[in-house]
């Protein structure tokens, strides 16, 4: 009964240190011209210009990232089947070549997704074959597989709230996320 | 209310579609209890919740025919009521608040007007009543000489969703009138006690770049990464001594099973095949059960650790996609419908290796997540029902289910 008290006690240490969102990314390649002017700039102009190229530079990139993933499109797949229909190959292939235009930049991370029945781990897996399998299918078309990781969300990441099986359908996919 | 609440489901849900013959003429038999309030100095309302939260309690470990007139007594008369006399036991109970705010509860169990058992029982909180509630329960159940209800006691965690890639870990009591949110904020799921005296968990953290098994010390908050892996990466179950854990991790996107050793840091892959092997639970020390579609659809297979040799043990079923064992027992999760979207979709079956007993536990909704008790007198699951997410608990040895609804969000995983 004391562990019950005392999980309470810490709790709302617990609340902050437990709920870390995804650690801030720091965009390297962006900074690298930045440094090149701060060896040409006096101290003090130095610490004006670092700053404020660094932030011209980050939006820049940020645009590229968001319109990149504008262009990539979601992969979707049968119940229970991880294996990329015919229809989704013309997808697959214009995918590649977004992703191939940009992978001197980003990676990407596919990520794997479960229509609603069931939240077990075999739903989490067929999620990651999902994944797996389009992960294949770009590298066949030319993609470095090391440009590629992969996560799998099974049934709780669904775009489509309905009870109906055309809404169901819509979960069962993979989607594309570039990483700076 | 929410004891009511579940109870209502009990009989709507289970007695419905579970109930036998058999259980039926049990149920006549059963020794008659009634509840006596000796309490002056609360209100009425939080009166109430403790009568209810007995009355629940008496009812779960299916050995009374409960009596649900709430009475006011006197503790120390040394007869139960007139109304009560017929009663073969009676429960008198009496609550007294401490000065730091604690609540102290007397209880005596009546057989007849002989006083045959007596207790006292403090917790630091009067919201904690829940959990005094149980332990008298259990030591009801115990006095009588029945199988053990230990699980009444213990924890359980689970993780709730409530966003897509949002999520809480709440630890709670098995009804849910407790809960307590340890965990809020990012995607947190799986989460899986560490030890039997459940003071930390391990669980799956999907914030970062690769999926991460952490684990969280209740006892001073602290949070330390174990092993991450891409893709996918789930404890699926605890060794009893808690130094070995079953993990599915996908290296190179290929979900397999893997032994992980805490003391050691060893990592050792257990299965080899190419399609999906997930959710290991231990059978014994060296022997475990697992999903796998091996054969084209996820079904449950055995294996001992170390070797290859597989052994496929359900026959009955279309997608069996969840398992836990006990021994000899084995539970699933079955898809039972040929229409895969039909609203009766999933239920749990027990199986016995020795024999080939199947028994359906379930008969509605979705119903998955099975884990055996330790003492494998009960069945914890998750269901979900019309757009209700409840924890059940099946008693075995009883042939009942109960229902404890959720306020909201939806039950992803959890453990007990």
């Amino acid at each position: 009964m004391k562990s019950i008290v005392i999980s309470g006690v810490v709790a709302s240490l617990l609340f902050f240190s437990g709920c870390s969102e995804k650690a801030p990314v720091v965009d390297t390649k962006a900074s690298t011209p930045t440094q090149e002017v701060v060896k040409e700039a006096k101290p003090v102009a130095t610490e004006v210009v670092s700053p404020e190229s660094s932030s011209v530079g980050s939006n820049l990139n940020v645009m590229k990232l968001s319109e990149a993933e504008g262009k990539l499109t979601s992969i979707y797949f049968d119940f229970d089947k991880f294996a990329i229909k015919p229809a989704m190959q013309g997808k697959i292939a214009s995918d590649s070549e977004v992703v191939k235009m940009v992978s001197d930049t980003y990676g990407v991370k596919l990520e794997g997704n479960c229509d609603e029945w069931g939240s077990d781990e075999y739903n989490f897996a067929l999620g990651l074959k999902r994944a797996s399998s389009v992960k294949k299918a770009l590298v066949a078309e030319g993609v470095d597989a090391s440009k590629i990781s992969m996560v799998s969300y099974g049934e709780s990441n669904p775009v489509c709230h309905d009870k109906t099986q055309e809404c169901w359908a819509k979960n069962r996919r993979v989607d594309f996320s570039l990483l700076p | 209310m929410k004891f009511f609440l579940s109870l209502l489901f009990i009989y709507s849900f289970t007695f419905a579609s579970d109930a036998t013959i058999e259980v039926v003429k049990q149920a006549e038999t059963l020794p008659s209890i009634a509840v006596e309030d000796a309490t002056y100095n609360y209100g009425d309302t939080f009166k109430m919740q403790v009568f209810k939260a007995l009355v629940a309690d008496l009812n779960v470990i299916s050995i009374f025919n409960v009596d649900r007139h709430h009475r006011m007594v006197d503790y120390d008369d040394g007869r139960v009521l007139v109304a009560n006399k017929d009663q073969d036991y009676v429960l008198r109970f009496k609550m007294l608040e401490e000065d730091n705010g604690g609540l102290m509860i007397q209880m005596k169990l009546f057989n007849h007007d002989t006083t045959v058992f007596s207790k006292n029982y403090k917790v630091n909180r009067k919201n904690l009543y829940v959990f005094v509630s149980h332990a008298i329960a259990y030591d009801i159940n115990e006095y009588m000489g029945k199988e053990s209800v230990a699980w009444m006691k213990r924890k359980v965690v689970f993780s709730r969703i409530v966003a897509p890639r949002k999520s809480e870990i709440v630890i709670a009591d098995y009804t849910l009138s407790y809960q307590h949110t340890i965990l809020s904020g990012g995607f947190n799921i799986f989460p899986k006690w560490a030890t039997n005296k459940q003071d930390s968990f391990y669980y799956t953290n999907l914030n970062g770049l690769k999926p991460t098994l952490k684990f969280l010390d209740i006892r001073n908050g602290k949070i330390s990464n174990i092993i991450a892996s891409d893709g996918m990466m789930v404890c699926s179950d605890v060794s009893s001594d808690g130094q070995r854990l079953l993990l599915t991790m996908a290296r190179d996107g290929q979900p397999d099973i893997y032994t992980y050793n805490v003391i050691s840091k060893k990592l050792r892959r257990q299965t080899f095949y190419k399609g999906i092997d997930v959710g290991g639970h231990f059978q014994n020390d060296d022997s475990i059960v697992f999903i796998s579609n091996r054969l084209g659809y996820p079904n449950v297979f055995s294996k001992k650790l170390g070797t290859k040799e597989v052994e496929q043990m359900v026959y009955y079923g279309k997608s069996n996609s969840a398992c836990s064992a006990n021994g000899q027992y084995i539970v699933y999760k079955a898809r039972e419908s040929s229409n895969v979207f039909s609203k009766n979709s999933f239920n749990l079956h027990l199986i016995s290796t020795q024999t080939d007993f199947i028994r359906r536990l379930t008969a509605t909704g979705i119903n998955e997540f099975p884990e055996f008790s330790k003492d494998g007198d009960a069945i914890i699951f998750i269901k979900n029902y019309k757009e209700q997410s409840s924890i059940g608990i099946i008693r075995l040895n009883y042939n009942k289910n109960y229902l404890f609804p959720l306020k909201y969000g939806r039950l992803q995983s959890l453990d007990w």
